[in-house]
């Protein structure tokens, strides 16, 4: 069927089976492949993206259910110029990165949570990113990173 | 302490700007025109004679390309270290659920599906072995047979046996006013990366080679493996390893099967193979953590000083070595833990059975007895009625002593410091005295209790007596005046890219930004050895000195030259280089002198540990060259009522010599408490008769961030003379003493010990188990 949605602002059309998974349209038809799959069932969050600003797993989600709909991934954070956002530096930062497979997911639940909540608690952090696994870092330094970006964007825009 | 430029100081990981911008390459996300799928067809049974593998159906199907077995490959494919039991596909028998029979590579995962289904396989089911603590009976099934070189290998079931011996304990013990006897036992764990294996091959033109691009930890020993079961030479084969998504020790064996598959089946198509694994398929045919059922005699004086120790214990190997008997071999080493006796036997048998296999991971053997020995710790601490750090204080390894192996201890040895800080830290005292009398009061069934418990770990450097143990580097000064450094050892998410970094651009004094550093290829770097057993930081960091000041050299030469002066006379400034009357001259202006002057701007080093040995007879020697030393302190809150326990409190202090990359240093010490917590309370990895009864994340539980709590974390920074600018190793103990602190620490609450691991909600509520074991349909082969 065809298929046709907001991808990081730009507008995408594809063709693809009913069935395609929004994560293997990403992956494997728009070659995609910051979003990864670490366990294909909905448990590990590796294929986080934002589907109209709400965080989803890719895996689970038919493309058909983002018909029209807006998609953010990894490949959609980075600024204009390719540099990371002040999310993505803080995870650089903190030491948030270790192998780095879980890192675009975790980004995404970041933004998310900060798009809904400007100060979040520790716990709160914790509990957003809680769908998301990470086998190296202990989440601590993630943890440090998203408390520190609210922090700062708090700082430059106090009314947000 | 000296001060650094950049040793320290707070730095960007090498490769963490390409992870957050998304754009960093792993293996599934290669792709190249023309390439072919490829899946491997694994066992349904655990133990098996293969009596017929039919290829010739699949083969018709449309779209499938090449089809596998053990037959396509030299000597069947046999490889492995340091016991060579294990085949490229499985030859003549298949060992456990998931050993791998033949290869399909194809067009697209349609036709892939349709090949497996039509490829015959006729198996004639053998009686299995389970229970490792049977498995020696003279009745029992034998698992393998003795490889043809290897004819000390195995007896029976019996894959190889360990000893410790000072003194007579038995002796001793009938002596000892004080006494303890209890089993332990641990479970398998798995290492769950969250990136599942795979590889992808590239052949040459005419299939005069390969490339293999393969998430493995070690792509030298890859190399050697398909050189041997390929029939090409090592100028034929490349191994390069692309961004690894974690691995903690169990990217070797399944990995090297994976990529002799895809090498192979690229070698026959002439076009590039491509093989990735599904979750349920990594779970199933994984290497895992061995299991260990201990038995543990403790006897001390009545005031809690210890004086003899004998242990025994069985590891469950699986169906294969693996890399099983230098695991075990650590194991061995460690089972008494940090202490001092009169008297120590520690006895390991490693025995084969068809529970899947068990192989490297984190911790490396040391993970399981420190479980046994530190419970056992807490146990005396209560019969004598001592403070657990108290009782361990006492009793500690301090630096000259002599460990029960035989081996004198230098004064690098931290842990009596490691221990008295994370009870500051801790709130020890106070916390222990409440809860202590807390638990003592009557239960009120729902009734929330805290409770607190310690742990202590020491942790040989690097693979010890039995092991190679060097590391190689290389720098290069390019034209544009950046510097390529390579090492053997790789990087799977763990920093020591960062770390070497570090440690090339202190020793040169140039600005760590100059420095790139390829990731591990066989063509571009030199064999150190396979990157496991802590052996990163100080092999290779060593090495990496080792290079970059034989470079320093070179560069001090042509600035002295250059200067009109001696080289002593040289001072360094930032990058600048000074003698007593010239102008300053820049880096840059060094290296095109000495370009000028015909020096060429690359060297190598290699470094090899300090000489250890042991005798495998006696069971004495000096084991390793130093130890780790470290100290973890849990608090949990457990909920009487359902069983439930919440770590919320958690502090660490490790003697880690002088640090040297401090996130990577941290988030390596929060990794490994994580994955401790983990294989404490929740990971399990059931066997029912041979079948894993997990096989995704929704059954397999690995913490999720409300599970760990915020961990506070703390360095003895005494510099070790033997590390790079005094470093020691950190990778693995991290994850060594967590279970044992948090098992004490539910004691401490409830009252009740668990000798067992995980501590399940049922373990902790009733003390044993309610789960009904699984059955063998629970575990899915995930072909699909
Ligand atoms: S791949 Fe989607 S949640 Fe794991
Ligand atoms: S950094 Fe490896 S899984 Fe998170």
């Amino acid at each position: 069927m065809k298929l046709q949605f907001n991808l990081n602002g730009c507008h995408v059309e594809i063709e693809a089976p009913a069935d395609t998974s929004l994560l293997s349209v990403l992956r494997d038809y728009l070659g995609l492949t910051g979003t990864k799959e670490g366990c294909g069932v909905g448990e590990c969050g590796t294929c986080s993206v934002l589907l109209d600003g709400r965080l989803v797993n890719s895996c689970l989600t038919l493309a058909a259910q983002a018909s029209g709909r807006q998609v953010v991934t990894i490949e959609g954070m980075s600024l204009p110029d390719g540099s990371p956002n002040d999310l993505q530096q803080a995870f650089i930062q903190y030491g948030a990165v270790q192998c780095g497979f879980c890192t675009p997911g975790m980004v995404l639940a970041g933004e998310a949570l900060l798009a809904s909540n400007s100060q979040p608690t520790r716990l709160e952090i914790r509990e957003a990113i809680a769908g998301n696994l990470c086998r190296c870092t202990g989440y601590q330094q993630i943890v440090d990173a998203i408390q520190s970006t609210a922090q700062k964007r708090q700082e430059v825009n106090p009314n947000a | 302490m000296p001060e650094f430029q950049f040793i320290g100081k707070p730095t960007d990981r090498v490769d963490a700007l390409e992870k957050v911008l998304g754009t960093a390459k792993y293996i599934d996300d290669y792709s190249l025109p023309g390439m072919l799928v490829a899946h491997t067809l694994r066992s349904n049974l655990p133990h098996a004679r293969i009596l017929r593998v039919d290829v010739s159906a699949a083969l018709k199907i449309p779209g499938v390309v090449a089809v596998i077995t053990c037959e396509d490959f030299m000597d069947h494919g046999r490889f492995g270290y340091p016991i060579a039991d294990m085949f490229m596909l499985a030859y003549q028998r298949v060992r456990y659920v998931g050993d791998g029979i033949a290869s399909i590579a194809a067009e697209n995962k349609a036709a892939l599906q349709l090949g497996l289904d039509a490829i015959q396989v006729e198996l004639e089911e053998l009686p299995g072995v389970f229970n490792p603590l049977t498995a020696l009976n003279a009745s029992t099934t034998i698992v393998s047979e003795q490889p043809w070189d290897a004819p000390e290998y195995p007896r029976g079931n019996l894959l190889t046996h360990y000893v410790v011996r000072k003194n007579d304990p038995q002796n001793e013990l009938a002596r000892c006013p004080v006494t303890l006897e209890e089993d332990y036992s641990t479970m398998h764990q798995e290492h769950a990366y969250l990136e599942t294996e795979g590889a992808l091959a590239v052949p040459w033109p005419g299939s005069s080679g390969v490339t293999v691009y393969a998430s493995c930890q070690s792509p030298f020993i890859n190399r050697g493996n398909l050189v041997r079961t390929l029939g090409l030479g090592e100028d034929n084969i490349r191994v390069i390893q692309p961004q690894v998504g974690g691995a903690f020790g169990g990217k070797d064996d399944l990995m090297y099967q994976i990529s002799g598959q895809v090498a192979k089946l690229a070698l026959l198509t002439d076009r590039p193979v491509k093989m990735i694994l599904s979750r349920e398929e990594s779970l199933i045919a994984s290497y895992k953590r061995d299991s260990m059922q201990m038995h543990v005699q403790l006897g001390a004086d009545a005031n809690g000083k210890l004086r003899a120790s004998q242990i025994h214990a069985t590891v469950d190997s699986g169906a294969y070595a693996s890399i099983t008997p230098f695991t075990a071999w650590r194991s061995s080493i460690h089972a008494m833990g940090p202490y001092r006796y009169d008297a120590c036997h520690v006895d390991t048998d490693v025995v084969y059975t068809n529970n899947g296999y068990s192989g490297a991971f984190r911790g490396f053997g040391n993970t399981e007895v420190c479980f046994a020995i530190e419970q056992a710790m807490d146990e005396l601490a209560l019969m004598v009625k001592r403070d657990p750090i108290d009782l361990r204080l006492q009793n500690c390894l301090r630096p000259g002593d002599t460990t029960p192996h035989g081996q004198l201890l230098g004064d690098d040895v931290s842990l009596a410091e490691c221990l008295e800080q994370v009870r500051k830290l801790s709130d020890w005292k106070r916390k222990h005295a409440a809860y202590t009398r807390q638990a003592a009061e009557p239960l009120t069934p729902g009734e929330f209790r805290r409770g607190i418990g310690v742990a202590a770990v020491f942790h040989g450097m690097s693979l010890g007596a039995e092991g190679v143990d060097f590391a190689v580097g290389t720098l290069t000064v390019n034209s544009d005046y950046t510097l390529t450094l390579t090492s053997g050892l790789t990087d799977y998410g763990t920093g020591s890219r960062t770390a070497f970094t570090l440690i090339a651009a202190e020793t040169l004094g140039l600005n760590p930004q100059r420095f790139n550093m390829p990731r591990p290829d066989t063509d571009l770097s030199h064999d150190s050895g396979p990157t496991v057993a802590s052996r990163a930081t100080v092999l290779g960091g060593n090495a990496t000195h080792v290079t970059a000041q034989r470079l320093a050299s070179l560069l001090n030469k042509s600035a002295a030259d250059l200067l009109g002066c001696r080289e002593d006379e040289i001072v360094r400034h930032g990058e600048l280089y000074i003698g007593p009357k010239e102008e300053p001259a820049t880096f840059e202006l060094v290296v095109e002198h000495a370009h000028k002057i015909g020096l060429t701007l690359t060297s190598r080093g290699r470094w090899s540990s300090p000489e250890i040995h042991w005798s495998m007879e006696t069971g004495q020697g000096k084991p390793y060259f130093a130890y780790h030393f470290g100290a973890q302190v849990a608090e949990v809150l457990v909920d009487t009522g359902t069983g439930k326990v919440d770590v919320t409190g958690f502090w660490a202090v490790h003697n880690t010599g002088t640090v040297i990359f401090p996130q990577g240093a941290c988030g390596q010490l929060y990794g490994g408490i994580a994955q401790g917590l983990g294989y404490a309370l929740m990971e399990r990895v059931d066997y029912d008769n041979g079948y894993i009864q997990a096989t995704n994340f929704d059954e397999y539980l690995i913490p999720t961030a409300l599970d760990v709590p915020d961990i506070v974390g703390a360095f003895v920074e005494k510099p070790f003379a033997a590390g790079p600018f005094g470093a020691k190793n950190l990778g693995e103990p991290g994850v060594v003493p967590t279970a044992p602190a948090i098992l004490n620490a539910i004691t401490n609450a409830t009252g009740r010990r668990i000798r067992s691991l995980p501590a399940s909600l049922e373990r902790v509520l009733l003390g044993k188990d309610l789960r009904k074991e699984g059955s063998s349909t629970a575990c899915k082969l995930g072909l699909n």
